[in-house]
């Protein structure tokens, strides 16, 4: 029999699938607030905006790594799994903000990268040491040449040109997916397996809810395959799931699988490895169709979605801290989405592009609130990235993806009151462009006006809250003949929605077929409106450019 | 805790909460005592008490006329924050109190838990049985007392508070706040479990806050007809009506915000089965002077029409403008006016727009108008009439639900 140990005060106790009906919201601790003035976001800074959080109505928070790293990949280089950056802070600050963030009924995940640590973590200077074939030396991959597992794709093309470097301490080379400087973990070892779930247990003893899971495809390695997806990385997951539910009930992985939903479908397996994974060919799709003002893309990506196991979720967004990946689509896609979308190839990298929501959307509010509304209305559980919940801007020159990583714009005080340091000691410049500056889109701000992003984005999420078959409801597309109207309901047993998007720039007509709905009115959600009950014939509405309509179907004939 | 027979299980506890009740310790003991052997004889039962510190020999006098057959529970004393606020019920540390009792009750594993304000001396022995009798008998997992009332008596009850708990949680019960009700043994768990008990305002709110967690999950709703409700005050107890009207409006309010999830998917709303005493005593009479209520309203409106227009459209101010100019004659405050006033400061009172303590004492001259208004109307109808007009009032409240629905949902609506 196995110890279960309760979850206790540390975490939000006893409620399960809590992930289902969550509003997630994506925040860096180094460009949320500074608490110390030093230029860098830290935990005690994040504690001082919690009372903001709550506000804003999300109830998890999704903190990107910051665990000691040399920070050659923002925090994804991981040189201690088991401590806090001295930049944000220490344990004790961690744990009083999870302390806080918990008062606050907010979830709270953080990230564990099982595929690779930095060339700096102790595990890999001792490899590099150990002798060939030693349990010390397999924590990593190493190879005697740099022709093995040719099929695999290099990931990060701008600036890697093979999977394998040369290490001159070891004499060999060792395989890493993404920067040379991350090498990956040999999951052949399980050693290796067995460190990494005394890491998971030390952050859930002190009370995370969850962990998103980086990079998992990409585990395990073998000959004569393109080393993503395989059986023993769904092993690996198995056995990392298995001793969660055995140990720490309603905690959550989050899987971060870079695929199709079809193949990303295998890391729900039957309910026994990862409770949701992030839906990646949906966000281009939604905004190849809004440029295309036609619902076909998104329609398409959404009708090859497998249905998940009992109790899986789906992980939804617009925008996040990576460039907007344009991996899952065709090559024509993909032009279609660089012309569209990143005209300028200073915004892009990758395969991707490295740009915010509101300046993808020409910071067109109507847009912006439009491709919202998706989000929040497809099954799933939405991620607010930080900054777009007020329109934050980019800068496409900071290199990599830190464009979109800039400080969090608080007033338009001196360093967007991000930090009280000298500019210059900033961790990053903050946004200071006349359209999206700190000096006209910030908190204060728009907390101020009441017709502001911020306060739209507060009511939708109230909203989505308030029907939990937004998160967890069915999917039926209806088949309007305007192909530039989006329109679905979204059914469980005791609510019904009906979702109407218009994404064309301009008014548009549209007849739906509810007769299944006869009997019923419309009410539309965002104003408590009633409009006129639903008969036989086809149902007309109009919508004005990038209009949409929630709609809560009432039975109105006894 | 001290004991001095402590069964393991009790099918009924009785819970009394006191607070310097010494006065009425003895009536209330007495007709406990009767009440069990005579009412509820049938099953085991516990008397427990919970006193909030009474420094008047309330516990002494308790236990001497119960004869040593009660149960004490430890309640914390009530702190100096909690005695200088003067709750509207008058018993500081009540919610300590109460979740003691339901706590001592989930121990016994009791079926039914009734709880009773030991300054009510008018509870007769017959009150156990109507109280338990439907949790015991009939399945029910609340019942709540009505209470045989002057029409002007309870007005706030009559105008604010049970009118707008139907219109949002969907069950017309007319006395919600009520500090004596009986619950199930489910129900015990459930309050246990739920949020209540660390929310900011507990202890004024606590009661309602009961009433609102259980109507806000599967458990069945009840009433009892008890006869009248007679509570000896001392006669420095009394508070006035501003501080009455900011605790229990307050309550109502944060619990609004608290269950939001709940209110705005409930439509329409459903009777409760009342049991207890078919007719009642006559309820004591009250006298009210209407046109010292009108012209406290218009000094409201003089003094107050600024801060009123922080929550309330313009379309509403000119309404009152409009009353404020009618005669004692024509004064008539329209329902579906007060029910939006009500809604008005609700969301006021959500998004803070005022100090809250201020807001709702500035909607005390407009609850005046409404009295004046409802006095003016009913002051020579009979108890039937007046319970039709008091439903007309509640049809109000629910019919202006969207109202507050759509500000609610999109806040920047208000004074819209």
């Amino acid at each position: 029999m196995h110890h279960v140990k309760q979850p206790g005060h540390k975490a939000i106790a006893g409620e399960a699938r809590w992930y289902t009906r969550a509003v997630i919201y994506e925040v860096p601790v180094k460009s949320f607030f500074d608490g110390n003035g030093d230029g860098v976001g830290d935990f005690p800074g994040l504690i001082e905006k919690l009372d903001y959080l709550e506000s804003l109505g999300v109830t998890c928070l999704w903190l990107l790594p910051f665990f000691p790293s040399p920070l050659r990949d923002d925090g994804y280089d991981i040189a201690d799994y088991r401590g806090i950056h001295p930049s944000y802070g220490t344990l004790e600050d961690f744990a009083r903000f999870l302390h806080a963030a918990h008062e606050r009924r907010m979830h709270v995940v953080v990230e564990l990268v099982l595929n690779h640590t930095s060339d700096a973590h102790p595990w890999f200077r001792r490899a590099r040491e150990a002798p060939a074939g030693s349990v010390e030396r397999d924590f990593y991959v190493w190879s005697d040449t740099d022709a093995k597992y040719s099929d695999a794709r290099v990931i990060f093309l701008d600036t890697e040109r093979s999977n394998w470097t040369w290490d001159p301490v070891a004499g060999a080379y060792y395989w890493h997916r993404f920067f040379h400087h991350q090498p990956d973990l040999n999951y052949d070892n399980p050693v290796v397996i067995q460190e990494i779930l005394g890491v998971i247990d030390f952050w859930l003893e002190l009370g995370v809810d969850g962990f998103r899971l980086d990079a998992v495809p990409y585990l395990v390695e073998r000959e004569g395959t393109n080393c993503e997806n395989l059986t023993e990385t769904h092993a690996v997951l198995k056995t990392i799931r298995r001793h969660i539910d055995e140990h720490w009930p309603h905690r959550m992985l989050l899987a971060e699988a870079n695929q199709f939903p079809v193949d990303v479908r295998a890391y729900f397996a039957d309910g026994d490895e990862c409770h949701m994974a992030y839906h990646f060919p949906l966000m281009p799709r939604i905004f190849m169709g809004l440029h295309l003002e036609d619902r076909q893309p998104i329609v398409e990506i959404m009708q090859q979605t497998p249905a998940l196991p009992d109790g899986c979720q789906w992980a939804l967004f617009l925008r996040n801290h990576d460039e907007l990946t344009l991996e899952m689509v065709t090559d024509e896609e993909r032009d279609y989405m660089h012309l569209a979308y990143s005209a300028d190839p200073q915004a892009r990298i990758n395969l991707g592009i490295r740009r915010r929501l509101a300046p993808l959307m020409g910071n067109n509010r109507r847009r912006i609130e439009l491709l919202n509304s998706l989000l929040f209305s497809f099954p799933g559980t939405p991620i607010v990235y930080y900054g777009d919940e007020i329109g934050m801007g980019d800068n496409v020159y900071l290199g990599d993806r830190n464009g979109v990583r800039t400080p969090m714009q608080w007033t338009n005080d001196r360093n967007a009151r991000f930090s009280r340091a000298d500019p210059a000691r900033l961790y990053s410049p903050v946004i200071m462009d006349p359209i999206y500056g700190y000096q006209g889109i910030n908190v204060e701000a728009q907390e101020r006006d009441g017709a502001s992003l911020l306060q739209w984005m507060k009511n939708l999420i109230g909203l989505r809250k308030l029907f939990p078959v937004l998160g967890v409801g069915t999917l039926r597309f209806l088949e309007p003949a305007n192909t530039k109207v989006l329109a679905y309901l979204r059914e469980n047993a005791s609510d019904a929605i009906l979702c109407v998007a218009n994404l064309s720039r301009h008014v548009q007509p549209v007849e739906l077929d509810l007769a299944s709905f006869a009997g019923f009115a419309p009410i539309e959600i965002l104003g408590y409106t009633e409009f006129p009950v639903i008969g036989e014939q086809p149902y007309f509405l109009t919508l004005g450019p990038y209009g949409f309509y929630w709609f809560e179907l009432q039975r109105r004939d006894g | 805790m001290t004991a001095d027979v402590a069964p393991a299980q009790a099918d009924l506890v009785v819970g009394l909460v006191s607070y310097n009740n010494a006065a009425s310790a003895a009536a209330v003991a007495n007709a406990l005592r009767d009440g069990l052997a005579r009412h509820v004889s049938g099953v085991s039962s516990r008397l427990v008490l919970a006193d909030c510190g009474s420094t008047d020999g309330t516990t002494a006098r308790l236990r001497h006329s119960l004869g040593g057959t009660e149960q004490l529970v430890d309640v914390a004393a009530p702190t100096t924050a909690e005695l200088l606020e003067r709750p509207y019920h008058r018993i500081p540390g009540k919610a300590r109190a109460l979740r003691a009792l339901l706590s001592s009750a989930k121990e016994l594993s009791a079926r039914a838990c009734i709880v009773l304000d030991a300054g009510v001396e008018s509870v007769t022995p017959q009150w156990l049985e109507w109280l338990a009798g439907p949790v015991l008998a009939h399945g029910f997992d609340l019942v709540a007392p009505y209470y045989r009332r002057h029409p002007f008596e309870g007005a706030l009850t009559k105008g604010i508070v049970s009118p707008v708990f139907r219109a949002l949680y969907g069950v017309r019960l007319r006395q919600p706040a009520a500090g004596e009700f009986v619950c199930s043994g489910r129900l015990v768990d459930h309050f246990l479990d739920d949020d209540i008990w660390e929310r900011e305002g507990a202890q004024v709110g606590i009661d309602l806050w009961l009433a609102s967690s259980a109507v806000s999950d599967t458990f069945r709703i009840g009433e009892a007809a008890l006869g009248v409700r007679r509570y000896r005050v001392q006669a420095d107890e009394a508070l006035d009506l501003a501080t009455t009207l900011t605790q229990v409006v307050g309550a109502l309010f944060a619990d609004l915000e608290a269950r939001q999830e709940r209110w705005q998917r409930v439509r329409g709303s459903v009777a409760v089965q009342r049991f207890g005493e078919p007719v009642g005593a006559p309820a004591d009479a009250v006298a009210i002077d209407h046109e010292r209520l009108i012209e406290s309203f218009r000094l409201g409106y003089r003094e107050l029409r600024d801060i009123w227009t922080f929550v309330l459209p313009p379309r509403t101010i000119i309404d009152l403008r409009r009353l404020m100019d009618a005669s004692a004659a024509t004064f008539h405050l329209d329902d579906e006016l007060w029910a939006r006033i009500v809604y008005d400061f609700a969301l006021g009172y959500r998004l803070r727009v005022l100090a809250r303590d201020h807001l709702l004492r500035s909607l005390v001259p407009l609850y005046l108008a409404w009295l004046a208004s409802f006095v003016i109307e009913v002051r020579d109808r009979g108890d039937e009439d007046v319970e039709q007009r008091l439903e007309r009032l509640a049809s109000a409240f629910e019919a202006q639900k969207p109202y507050l629905i759509s500000k609610w949902r999109w806040p920047e609506r208000l004074r819209s």
